[in-house]
C-alpha cells in the first residue's frame, strides 16, 4: 500500500470513517517516527479486542511505530491472539493458514520483487510461538534455509493463549498450564540456536521493557532483512490471563523475566554486520550533510 | 462499572517525560498535548489495565496517573467522537 491508495479522490475525504480521516491528516506515513513522538500522531493500529495489559499489544502496537516504510509493508501472519491486533493496523495483512505462515511470506516476498524493481517492499511475518515453532516449523526453517530476504518475528508468551492454555514447543520445562495438568515434559525450544545454524543473517531475543530498544531491533531487522537474508527476533510478550499475572504487573513480569532468563542479546552474521556497520556509517554521513545544510 | 486512567495535568505538565505514552498497549490511548505539554487520556479507548499507573509510580516517580471510575470521570476526552486531536486546547 503506498499513500497513493490511502488518499481518496477530492471530495469524497468527508464521507469517510473519522479514524480513517485523521489517518490521512496526521497518520504515520512518509517519515519513519520514533517511539518518542507516541501521543502525538495518529497510529496506523486502531482500537482492537485483545485482553486489557497484554504485553503482546503493545510489542505489536511498537512494531508498526518501528517498521521502516510503512507503506510498503506487508505483514503476513496466522492464527493465534497477535492477529487481533495486527488485522486492526492500516498495514495490509495476509492470513496464512496454519503452518504455512513462512512460505506464504516467501510467494509474497518474490513476488513483490519481481512487480516492484525499483521500490523495495519489505515482507514481515508476525505470529505466536505456536504457529512458528510448533506448527509452522518446517515452513520457518526451510525460509531460512533457502535464505528468503524477510522478517520473522516470533510473539513469544510461551503457551497456546487463544485455546486456553495448552504447552507450546516454546513452554518452559515444568510449567504447568490450565490444559497441561502434569506439566510440561520437555525443555523450551532453543529457536535463536536453530536459526544461527540455519544461517539467519541476523537474530535477537527481546523482551517488553525499552521501548526505545524493541523499535530500534525492529528497524534493524527489516533493513538488514532486505539487503542480506532472513532475519529473526524472538520477544517474549507474557500472557497475562494464563499465566495469572496482574495487569499492573505485566511490565513488572518482563522485567523480571528479562533480567532471569530472557536478557537482551542480539547476532550478526558477518555478512550482516559489515552491510550494518557501513550503513550506519552512511547514515551519519547523511545526517552531518543535512546539519550543514541547515 | 469499571475504571480508567486520569492524569493529574498539572503534575504532569511540570514533567514533560512521556514514558506513559509510550508503554500503553492500546493504540492512541494515551495521547500527549504538545502545547499544555502533558499526557492526557482517551476514556472510551482506556481498557484499565493499570500499566500506566505503575510507570508513573516506579519508574517515572512522578504519581500523576490514578485510575478512576468511569461514571466519575469529568470532560473525558473521546477519541471515537471528536477524532485525534494534536492539543487539546482546540476541542475545549
Amino acid at each position: 500500500m503506498s499513500l497513493k491508495t490511502i488518499r481518496p479522490a477530492t471530495g469524497f475525504k468527508e464521507y469517510l470513517p473519522k479514524e480513517y480521516q485523521d489517518l490521512i491528516d496526521d497518520g504515520p506515513f512518509l517519515r519513519q517516527r520514533k517511539v518518542s513522538e507516541l501521543g502525538s500522531f495518529k497510529e496506523a493500529i486502531e482500537e482492537h479486542p485483545m485482553c486489557a495489559g497484554c504485553a503482546m499489544t503493545l510489542f505489536i502496537r511498537l512494531v508498526f511505530v518501528a517498521l521502516p516504510s510503512l507503506e510498503h509493508t506487508v505483514i503476513c501472519g496466522t492464527a493465534g491472539c497477535g492477529r487481533l491486533a495486527i488485522t486492526q493496523g492500516a498495514v495490509p495483512f495476509v492470513y496464512g493458514n496454519y503452518g504455512d505462515t513462512n512460505a506464504v511470506a516467501t510467494g509474497l516476498k518474490r513476488g513483490l520483487d519481481i512487480r516492484f524493481k525499483d521500490q523495495p517492499k519489505d515482507v514481515v511475518v508476525m505470529a505466536g510461538d505456536g504457529g512458528l515453532a510448533d506448527i509452522g516449523f518446517h515452513a520457518v526453517m526451510h525460509s531460512w534455509f533457502r535464505k528468503e530476504k524477510f522478517t520473522t518475528i516470533m510473539l513469544d508468551n510461551e503457551v497456546y493463549g487463544n485455546t486456553g492454555g495448552q504447552d507450546s514447543g516454546m513452554t518452559q520445562k515444568g510449567m504447568v498450564m490450565k490444559m497441561a495438568p502434569t506439566g510440561k515434559k520437555f525443555e523450551k525450544m532453543d529457536m535463536l540456536g536453530l536459526a544461527k545454524t540455519a544461517g539467519v543473517a541476523y537474530t535477537a531475543r527481546i523482551s517488553t521493557t525499552n521501548p526505545t530498544r524493541i523499535a530500534n531491533t525492529i528497524r534493524k531487522a527489516v533493513l538488514i532483512a532486505r539487503e542480506v537474508g532472513p532475519t529473526f527476533i524472538q520477544a517474549y510478550t507474557s500472557c497475562n490471563i494464563e499465566y495469572a499475572i496482574p495487569t499492573p504487573k505485566v511490565i513488572d513480569d518482563a522485567r523480571d523475566v528479562e533480567k532471569d532468563r530472557y536478557g537482551f542479546a542480539e547476532y550478526f552474521s558477518d555478512e550482516a554486520q559489515s552491510y550494518w556497520d557501513e550503513s550506519e556509517k552512511e547514515r551519519k554521513r547523511l545526517r552531518k550533510a543535512a546539519k550543514k545544510i541547515k | 462499572m469499571y475504571s480508567v486512567a486520569e492524569v493529574d495535568q498539572e503534575i504532569c505538565g511540570a514533567t514533560k517525560c512521556r514514558l506513559c505514552t509510550q508503554f500503553c498497549p492500546e493504540g492512541n490511548t494515551i495521547l500527549y498535548d504538545e502545547v499544555k505539554g502533558t499526557a492526557y487520556v482517551a476514556v472510551d479507548r482506556c481498557k484499565g489495565c493499570e500499566i500506566c499507573v505503575g510507570i508513573c509510580d516506579d519508574l517515572a516517580k512522578h504519581h500523576a496517573i490514578k485510575m478512576l471510575p468511569i461514571d466519575q470521570v469529568k470532560n473525558g476526552f473521546d477519541i471515537s467522537k471528536v477524532g485525534f486531536k494534536r492539543t487539546l486546547v482546540d476541542s475545549e
